[in-house]
């Protein structure tokens, strides 16, 4: 009998974790369940489609029906699951026609996602408020500016909020970007990072207000205004953008325990507290490789990866979760933030002691055209001298500089270490004196 | 050749909807896999083949080709027995992706019932395959 393996979701996780589960099992039958229209797609391309940087949604979708036919993965769109039972090892699954059935598995795995988390502002529920995390999103955001939208504000300075702002700034739409935390991408950057985004961007012609929350949504049933700490600000578009909440109830219901942040929890294979039940992507909870504590990125790249994991062990292999580190980058008109490990900021709220290294240089020679400004801050505990965070803000290379810190913490690399690194150069490239050399130097000397 | 969906397809060979081609040299056949295989699987890092001297039964699995993201049984043609097989593309798996129909091909085998032929598409059939796909 071949190998029953469900997977509940299709988009990053669910459909790594089959191709990884395929690659184990040649015979498994392997069942995707996915209650969106379209699966296999990139939600992290959602606002440079809004941008106009890509042609369109569709081009979003990296794996097309073809694939699943190919891989003889069975494919069930626009189904929910509505249940599993874990004692018959059966799950029950409604199309949009109503028809219910229950399916058998050996192996489960949940790739069901997150939501985007709208909190109770009044006037929340009027016509032009979005959220974006699907490619229905996308396009109620693309038909809105197409209709003439004018004024907008993006609530949350987060990755997406800022991503979003910009897209719609890029497509001629007045933007004002609100966040309740004191400084823009709260999450990634400490600061005085921050301060430097959040200047470029005003810049660019974002009007960004940090420190103060949403009051209202005002308007009739369509919204026409914010009210945001006594001030009106005529608005006809709302995007919501304050985070996103791990799905979670389909496996609560079924006694799938969850974790501190809220994430289902698992075990370095994947594994939920249910035998033979694994979890994976934004749904999941995983360790951070520095504090050791339970952490929810819900970023792709983590996505992937527990996908894989938890893919390889439902299909009868063996595979570990290392941990996360939270390694991020995007691009914000023509400049480039990344970040890895932990800020200053949440290091010492975990009780660490730090000193900071941050250094301005060019991603060039100096002297050569071209040459752009990159900010590199690195974050290390006193103690043992580790490399714990890293931030980098550069006109370009700023992604490749993000992995080597990620790999450098990683292998426990101390700051002493990098400061020695051995590197690299071309004056069309870079700078003799590596910029992450720099700061380890930096940082080296408040060590002293 | 005619290209359906951006996908080459050659004329003058046989082809399956296990995404395999035939082309048929004397009284040997040689094998591969076709473009439209090759651009679904993307990256191609291994190729599972058997060895010379080995038969291979029509329609049933003989190896694998393994990419960064997806995998795919290779399932015979025909039958008969493996004449050569290109360790070329066991060392270059990437061969695989830049030419399918020439470089990257598999194995070279000797039919042992040219009628089985019949039971695989011809050019014109899988023309019109392809563009169901």
């Amino acid at each position: 009998m071949p190998r029953k393996i469900v997977i509940i979701g299709a988009n990053a996780a669910g459909v790594d974790a089959a191709s990884a589960a395929r690659k184990t099992d040649r015979t498994a039958e392997i069942t995707l369940i996915n209650k969106e229209k379209h699966s296999g797609y990139s939600r992290c391309g959602l606002p440079f489609v809004i941008g106009g940087h890509i042609p369109n949604f569709n081009n979003l979708i990296v794996f097309p029906p073809s694939f699943y036919q190919m891989m003889k993965l069975n494919l069930k769109t626009e189904t929910t699951a509505t249940n599993i039972n874990p004692t018959n090892k059966t799950i029950d699954t409604t199309d949009k026609t109503g028809n219910t059935e229950t399916i058998p598995y050996d192996s489960l795995i949940l790739a069901i996602g997150a939501y985007s988390f709208i909190p109770p502002i009044k006037g929340r529920e009027k016509q032009a408020v979005y959220s974006l995390r699907t490619i229905e999103d996308g396009q109620q955001i693309d038909q809105a500016i197409r209709n003439g939208a004018r004024n907008a504000a993006v609530i949350g300075a987060g990755l997406i909020g800022l991503e979003t702002a910009i897209a719609l700034k890029e497509r001629g739409v007045n933007t004002t970007v609100i966040e309740l935390l004191p400084q823009v991408l709260p999450v990634m950057l400490d600061k005085e990072m921050a301060k430097l985004v959040h200047e470029m961007l005003e810049q660019k012609g974002l009007r960004i207000i940090v420190g103060k929350g949403v009051d209202e949504i005002l308007g009739a049933e369509k919204v026409v205004a914010i009210s945001v700490a006594g001030e009106q600000i005529p608005v006809d578009t709302v995007v919501v953008a304050t985070g996103v909440r791990a799905n979670t109830e389909l496996a609560t219901n079924t006694g799938i325990a969850t974790g501190e942040t809220r994430a289902i929890k698992t075990n370095a294979r994947m594994e939920t507290n249910i035998k033979d039940i694994y979890a994976a992507g934004d749904c999941a909870e995983s360790i951070n490789i520095i504090t050791k504590k339970p952490v929810c990125p819900q970023l792709g790249t983590v996505a992937v990866r527990h996908a894989k994991v938890a893919g390889i062990n439902a299909a009868g292999g063996y595979a570990l979760f290392i941990g996360a580190l939270g390694s991020a980058v995007t691009q914000f008109f023509d400049t480039q933030i990344g970040v890895t490990g932990l800020t200053e900021f949440f290091a010492r709220r975990e009780g660490m002691e730090t000193v900071a290294g941050t250094i301005t240089s060019k991603t060039r020679a100096d002297y050569y055209p071209d040459a752009k400004p990159i900010k590199v801050k690195l974050i290390v505990e006193k103690e043992s001298q580790r490399i714990i965070g890293g931030q980098i803000i550069a006109g370009e290379d700023t992604t490749q500089r993000i992995n080597a810190l990620s790999f450098a913490m990683q292998k426990q690399m101390t700051i002493r270490e990098l400061a020695k690194a051995d590197t690299a150069y071309a004056p069309p490239l870079n700078e003799t004196w590596e910029p992450m050399v720099l700061a380890a130097e930096v940082a080296l000397r408040k060590l002293r | 050749m005619v290209k359906v969906n951006d996908t080459e397809v050659p004329e003058g060979l046989y082809y399956t909807k296990d995404y395999e081609w035939v082309k048929i040299e004397d009284s040997k056949a040689r094998i591969g896999v076709t473009d439209y295989a090759q651009k679904q699987l993307r990256e191609i890092v291994y190729a599972e083949l058997p060895a010379q001297g080995d038969t291979i039964t029509q329609n049933e699995p003989f190896g694998t080709v393994e990419s960064v993201k997806a995998v795919s049984d290779l399932i015979a043609p025909l039958s008969g027995t493996i004449e050569q097989v290109n360790t070329e593309v066991q060392n270059r798996p990437e061969l695989l992706n830049e030419d399918p129909y020439g470089k990257g091909w598999l194995l070279v085998i000797t039919p042992s019932n040219m009628d089985e032929l019949k039971n695989i598409m011809d050019y014109a059939q899988a023309v019109e395959w392809h563009k169901s796909l």
